[in-house]
Parts: C-alpha cells; structure tokens; sequence
C-alpha cells in the first residue's frame, strides 16, 4: 500500500471536470426546491385543512424515506409505467440528469418548508399586533412584516440544508451522472487507489460547504445589517 | 402487487439487517458523539483541534464519498497489513456490514459531537456547583448530574441523527449489504417491476422513521416527567 501523490495531480482536473454537473445539480433543484418549499409553507400555513393536510403528508414522505430510494423511484421506477414513458415529462424523466435534479428538489423541498415555517413561527406576535393595529390585510401583513423576519431566522439553518443538498448531489452518481463523485468511482475502478482519489475529492467538497458557508454568511450579514447585535 | 408474492419474506429478512445496522452504528454513534464532546470540552489543546478537523472533515463530505472510502480503503489496508503476516494472502474481503455500520456510525457521530458538546454546555452550573458542595468527585457528577440534566437537552436534535442514521442506511447497499434495497434489486430482475419493488423499500423505510420518531417522543415525554411546571 503507498500513497501515490502523482495520481492526486492527475485526478483532481478529472474530477473537477464533472464540478459544473454538481453545481448544476445543486442550483436548480435547489432553486425549485426553494419554489417547491414555499409553495409547501403557503399550505401549511394557509389555515385550510384540505391544503394543510397533503402538505403535511408530502413532508412526512419526503422526510422519512432516504433519498437514495427516491432517486431510484424516480428513476428506475417511473418507467415501468406506460403512462409516464408516452407523456410530455418523459424527455426529463428519461434523461437521469432530469431524474436526479427531479428527486431532489421534491426532497429538499420537503426539508426547507420545514425551515422555513421555522422562521415564521419565530416571527414575534407583537409585529403582528402592530400590523393589525395599523390596518394591514393578512396579506400584507405577510408580506411586509412576516416574509422579512423569517428569511432572516431561517437563514441559517437553510444553509445547512444547501450543504446537505449539496451533500446529496453525490448520490446521482448512483444513476450513472458523471458528476465529481460518479468520475471519481469510475477512477477508483480503474486504479484501485480509494485513499487518493477519495479523499482528494472529500477535500474538494469541503472547499465547496466552505464556500457555501461563507456566502450564506454574507447574505446574513447582509439581511441583518438593521439589526443590532445583541450580548 | 402480485408481482411481491414471494418477496415478502426477502424483504423481511433486509428490513432484519436494516434494524441491525442502525443499532450497531446507533451505539458506535452515541460512543463517537460522546468522546468527539469530550475532547471539545476538554482543556487540552491537541484534543479539541482532533475533535475539531473530525466534525469538519465528517461534516463536510458526502456521506456515499465515506462509505465508499471506508469500504474500499478498509479493504487495501487490512490487505496490505495480512500481507506482512502472511504473503501468500492475495485479498482481504471487507464486509460490507461493518464498513458501512462503522462509516455511518463515525459520519452522524460528528453531528452527534456538536449536539452533545451543546447540551453539556447547557447544564446548568448551578447543579455542578451543587454536586461539588456535596463532595461528588468529577466522575459522580458527571454520571448524577450532567448525563441527566445533558441528555434532555440533547434529545431533540439526538433524534434527527437518530432518523439520519436509519435512512443512510439506504446507502450502504451501494457497498452491497443485503438490506432492502439490494433485495428490490434482485426482486426487480425477476419481476421487473422497479416502480413497485422500491415503493415497498420506501414503505419499510418510512415505518422505521416512523418508529423512531414516535420512540424520540415518548423518551422526551418521560424525561419531562419530572421537570413539568419548573424552570
């Protein structure tokens, strides 16, 4: 067993090549999670049970499978019906890049509704009894006072799910994307080297949660800039 | 649905291994999670910067990146170390329970670090101080005073690895352990029907999550019995 330092050098470009497959993993179904998300809290919160209740069960599903399973549904699984392969979706859920951005966007859709009703929960009452006291609707009264606090307390704790989701853009490779992961498991079949190739990649993705981390804490600095910071 | 006659029993047997896995790398969990606390909290400098690259490190990388790293590095090594041994041995064989029990175990261990070095930091020093006015040695109050009073604390967020673990799970059939999702795997060669075959995988895995939370709730329930109206 050696550590061989020449096969990092060579790998790494190999594996950065498939970076733009995991970003863009990780941008769309992270932006039409986000949608998904919203759309999710909208009915949680709207007071109607016939909205409420599959909302709720959508994210008891969604949370309680792992996401592996739901990549391989979508994938494996969709295409064993007629229905799917002859409808207008199929050019996307044929392709496994549409599978994988599709799985995970209803997963991480799941995830953020959560956090993100989080922060509305944590939206204080005597905001809201100011915006009645000066004659907002419901809907402005969400709008203006309700949507700026809780972006604000959820944030943190979404960039957590990004890293996650970032973290889960790995598992495409299990559907034959040659994202980072799935170029570094074709390199290890090849050289039978585990150590090198996996753990320059595992510092790879490290940069990028770093990277995540520092731009969410920005955009916190930035949202909060109003508020002062307390003991 | 008659295409699972005959599988149930399969399905069965991995849903068997499922439950095994998670209470190995459950213990391991509680164990790496614990000494990861300890040596944050520690005084000695070496341990809290060990402690501190492991929560990166495990926090930070895909937890499949891990499995695959352990499974196949575990496998080079012992190799090579069998080979100083005894040079005729040509290949160690890992098993994939193992590699994939302990990657796990050591991946939400490092969350599990965060949570319990949180909630040791949230006992109250009032009770330490009391336990050393009583005379407890260091061990005493760790055991009578700050396990109790930490594990309160910690319950929730100690559930979410708990539900973490179950469903990463999923992921060690990459390495090919014969847990459900390798069972829906040889199921769907022989009936081929994907669509069914993971749907069950998803059921089984939902009914552990639920399980486990519904246990998270009862535990929270029973150690507020004595805490209910203080504060």
């Amino acid at each position: 067993m050696s550590f061989d330092l020449s096969l990092i050098v060579e790998s790494v470009p190999m594996m950065l090549a498939g970076i733009g497959i995991t970003l863009k993993l990780l941008v769309v179904s992270g932006l039409l999670g986000l949608m998904l998300a919203i759309c999710l809290l909208l009915m949680r919160i709207s007071g109607k049970w016939y909205l409420n209740i599959p909302a709720q069960i959508y994210i008891y599903i969604f949370r309680g499978t792992p996401i592996l399973v739901q990549i391989f549904i979508i994938y494996y699984g969709l295409p064993q019906f007629d229905a799917i392969r002859e409808s207008i979706f199929w050019p996307i859920l044929r392709e496994p890049t549409g599978c994988a951005i599709l799985a995970l966007t209803l997963n991480t859709g799941a995830y953020v509704s959560e956090i993100l009703r989080g922060g509305v929960l944590g939206v204080g009452k005597g905001l809201m009894e100011a915006g009645s006291a000066l004659g907002l609707s419901s809907r402005q009264k969400f709008i203006y006072i309700t949507a700026p606090i809780a972006t604000r307390l959820a944030l943190p704790a979404y960039s957590n799910d990004v890293i996650s989701l970032l973290k889960s853009t790995a598992l495409a490779s299990t559907i034959t994307i040659a994202d980072m992961t799935g170029i570094a498991r074709t390199i290890v079949a090849d050289t039978y080297a585990p150590y090198e190739i996996y753990m320059s990649l595992a510092v790879i993705y490290m940069i990028f949660t770093f990277g995540i981390q520092k731009l969410f804490g920005a955009i916190e600095r930035y949202l909060g800039r109003y508020t002062k910071r307390e003991g | 649905m008659d295409a699972l006659i005959g599988w149930w029993d399969d399905y069965f047997w991995g849903a068997v291994i499922v439950g095994k896995v998670f209470l190995c790398s459950l213990s391991l969990m509680i164990t790496f999670g614990l000494l990861g606390a300890m040596a944050k909290l520690s005084n000695s400098r070496i341990a809290q910067n060990l402690a501190g690259i492991y929560t990166v490190v495990f926090r930070g990388t895909p937890p499949i990146l891990i499995i695959l790293l352990f499974y196949f590095g575990s496998a080079i090594t012992l190799t090579a170390i069998a080979q100083i041994i005894d040079p005729e041995i040509k290949f160690v064989d890992v098993p994939p329970f193992w590699a994939g029990t302990i990657a796990i175990a050591v991946l939400v261990g490092s969350y599990a670090t965060e949570t319990f070095r949180g909630a040791f930091l949230g006992v109250n020093p009032g009770s330490i101080e009391a336990a050393r006015a009583l005379g407890m040695s260091n061990l005493q109050t760790f055991i009578y005073v700050r396990i109790p009073e930490m594990w309160r604390l910690a319950l929730p967020p100690f559930g979410n690895h708990m539900l973490s673990l179950i469903k990463d799970t999923a992921l060690i059939s990459i390495i090919g352990l014969n847990e459900t999702m390798f069972v829906a795997k040889q199921a769907i060669t022989v009936t081929g029907q994907p669509f069914t075959m993971y749907i069950v995988v998803g059921a089984i895995y939902l009914g552990f999550s639920t399980v486990v939370t519904v246990v998270v709730m009862g535990v929270e329930k029973f150690g507020e019995r004595t805490t209910v109206g203080a504060l």
